[in-house]
């Protein structure tokens, strides 16, 4: 429930807003018993809501430049022209009327503030003790340009007439920025009588700011919105004639209402329950209360904010969250009718391979069977072909005697055997080397004669690479006559006594 | 703007569930992200096992070759007792016939005990192949006894025999003294490799 608290020069009101209806909830005398009251009324109502508008006569603008400055500096330079204009400045504040054109930018500011503070400050007082939230303490001309805007005013110089209770109600708005207001006072007239002296007194407020140079002298009509009064728009109307200085129009106070969304207000309230529910649905940021009397606003607002951030954070996350769960539902679909399709295709494929030769097995394991099995016998080689080899080569060196051969598969079958702890798989590109290790000696050949031993072993050797297929990996002659060997002799010495000198080849293929 | 001790007191609770409702988010978003990836991975296993099926029933024709090629070769290791259980009575038999028809001087042999060579994933069961080692030693007149003893062997059956290594080396006997004794000593390593396939009908 949010309350306004709506101060005039005769008295004051507390109205209760909600949903767009106004409702008046107290009234009190504007003097010391009226504060008495008001005190004991916000008794009842600790910590709530208010907006407070004033709708007083004693309202002073004063327009004034600063320098071009932003943050803090342009805070203190505003409070200090406040200071200068104003002996009480709690009840004072500036408009900025936007930087004039040029080098120096220097800012427009329009001073603002109430000629007689003193009458206003104890019902702020009253409201601070009972710890009220006071959303901001507002003048009618305040809010005047959200007036307009609602009313249709296109932007330019305008007039906004009201008919309040408290009396005429006149504010010049320019490019939506007020520049002046005045309330005259209005007695009870009939309709005709009161038009005219919207008229008039339209007619000398144009002229007092044609004076101020506030209104050019020349220029085209400026726009007047005047609120009639329910059911006197054709009165108005007829009075209301549009000339070269000013243009009227007339919008009746229950379009007015519709314009700005009142729903329902008392039914003795004049066009000031426009700006009420303006104070409560528009309200301009500027206003006239100072920081420390609406800190228990700004406290409120800020644990509003912190719950409703986190209800935000809640329900983006909820948002973000939905949004996946409905991916994940969609996915859910999907891998159902993927099961579908490939238990169908299973179907399909084992229909079709009922027809396959019978097997005593399954068609994976028949596989497994026959690839790894012909893995293993490719990498696995017999001694016959190498002794086969060994012996054709043989054939034409009769010097030579064989003393022993060892045949053996390295590699392949060594890891095949290595592989029985991780009992994997074999790799079908893993290849196994057969090697053939022949030691044997020359004979029929001085022992002394070395370079004919060497000669024969490598001619020897030379010819079991004959067939590309094998390799000859290491030949170690009877005498060492590489580089990094020791050659060593025994030349004082019958040599012949001794065995024949004896040599090693070692001879290798690859098992593919 | 300061606050004072009882305005932070004031700002306490909703800071409170500021947190709460936060972290709240924080916890929806992460649940929903962890089931969303395991959903995610559900899906793309669904996506390959389909793949896969459909690629399997395309190569259909190509399977059915397959089979048949295959089959031919399953049988012949099935006719030689390759697939199926160790036959270490019959690979003895075997030893000994090649002895007595060869006239070997001398043939020793020792079977090692099974172990596991390679498994390989089957379906519905794995197929598991086994290697015995079997070291034998020989006396042989001549080396071509040696090549008789292997080639008889492989005759024989009952396994899939993988010469691992075979060593040959003269006896040391003079030839003058010799006549008829072995002038050569073989000593080899042969793997006696059987198939067990766990999903074949008996």
């Amino acid at each position: 429930m949010k309350r306004l608290v709506y101060f005039t020069a005769d008295d004051h009101s507390v109205y209760t807003w909600s949903a767009g209806k106004l409702e008046l909830e107290a009234k009190f005398p504007g003097d010391e018993l009226g504060v008495t009251a008001f005190r004991e009324y916000l008794s009842g109502h600790r910590g709530g809501l208010f907006y407070a508008l004033a709708d007083l006569a004693g309202e002073d603008f004063h327009e004034e430049q600063i320098p071009y400055l932003r943050g803090g500096d342009r805070e203190i330079v505003v409070q200090r022209r406040l200071a200068q204009r104003y002996r009480d400045t709690r009840l004072a504040t500036a408009l900025s009327l936007g930087h004039i054109r040029g080098e120096r930018r220097n800012e427009r500011l329009l001073l603002t503030s109430f000629t007689n503070t003193q009458r206003l400050t104890p019902w702020l007082d009253a409201l601070a003790e009972s710890e009220a939230k006071l959303a901001g303490m507002f003048s009618v001309p305040l809010l005047a340009p959200a007036l307009a805007a609602r009313l249709g005013a296109r932007g330019g110089r305008c007039f906004v007439v009201t008919v309040n209770t408290t009396g005429l109600r006149q504010c010049f708005v320019e490019d939506g920025k007020l520049r002046f207001a005045r309330l005259e006072r209005t007695v009870d007239m009939v309709p005709e009588a009161l038009a005219s002296f919207v008229r008039s007194e339209t007619g000398r407020l144009a002229q007092y700011l044609s004076t101020l140079r506030v209104l050019p002298r020349e220029g085209p009509p400026v726009q007047v919105l005047v609120v009639a009064p329910h059911g006197l728009r054709a009165a108005f109307e007829r009075t209301l004639v549009s000339d070269t200085r000013l243009s009227f129009l007339t919008v009746d106070q229950t379009d007015a209402e519709r314009r700005v969304g009142v729903k329902s207000a008392p039914p003795d309230t004049g066009a000031e329950q426009l700006y009420l529910h303006l104070a409560v649905r528009r309200p301009p940021r500027e206003q006239f209360a100072r920081r420390e009397d609406r800190r228990s606003y700004y406290l409120w607002q800020l644990k509003r904010g912190l719950v409703a951030a986190g209800g935000l954070s809640l329900a983006a996350c909820a948002l973000y969250a939905g949004a996946g769960w409905i991916e994940i539902f969609g996915q859910r679909g999907e891998v159902e009718q993927l099961r579908a399709e490939t238990r169908s295709t299973q179907q399909q494929y084992e229909r079709i391979t009922s027809t396959f030769p019978v097997t005593q097995t399954t068609t994976d394991n028949l596989r497994a069977t026959v690839v790894e099995f012909t893995n293993i016998a490719k990498r696995s080689a017999q001694p016959e072909r190498a002794l086969v080899y060994l012996s054709k080569v043989l054939g034409d060196f009769p010097q030579i005697e064989l003393d022993s051969l060892a045949w053996r598969i390295e590699g392949g079958a060594q890891r095949a055997r290595n592989a029985a702890a991780a009992v994997a798989p074999s790799d079908p590109k893993r290849t196994a080397t057969e090697v053939l290790d022949i030691s044997g000696r020359v004979g029929a050949m001085q022992r002394s004669d070395y370079r004919a031993i060497t000669q024969e072993v490598q001619r020897f050797a030379d010819a079991l690479r004959a067939d590309p297929s094998y390799e000859v990996l290491r030949t170690q002659l009877p005498f060492d006559v590489t580089s990094e060997g020791t050659l060593s002799g025994d030349i004082g010495r019958a040599a012949e006594t001794g065995e024949a000198p004896r040599f090693t080849i070692v001879l290798g293929r690859s098992v593919q | 703007m300061n606050f004072t001790a009882l305005e932070l007191r004031q700002l306490a609770l909703p800071l409170l569930a500021f947190i709460a409702l936060l972290g709240a988010g924080s916890a929806l978003i992460t649940w929903t992200e962890s089931r969303a990836g395991a959903q995610a991975s559900v899906l793309a296993d669904a996506r390959g096992e389909r793949s896969r099926a459909k690629e399997r029933l395309m190569r259909i024709a190509e399977e059915e070759k397959e089979v048949t090629e295959k089959l031919e070769v399953y049988q012949h290791l099935k006719t030689l007792g390759i697939l199926g259980d160790e036959r270490r009575l019959e690979w003895a038999d075997a030893m000994t016939r090649i002895r007595t028809e060869r006239e070997l001087p001398d043939l020793r042999y020792r079977v090692e005990r099974q172990r596991p060579l390679v498994s390989v994933p089957g379906k519905p069961a794995p197929v598991d192949f086994y290697a015995s080692t079997m070291r034998v030693e020989l006396l042989l007149l001549h080396e071509g006894d040696l090549l008789h003893f292997l080639g008889d062997l492989r005759q024989s059956g009952n396994a899939y025999y993988s010469v691992r290594s075979c060593a040959l080396a003269r006896t040391g006997q003079p030839a003058a003294v010799a006549g008829l004794a072995p002038r050569l000593r073989a000593e080899c390593e042969i793997d006696l490799i059987t198939i067990m396939d766990r999903a074949a009908k008996t």
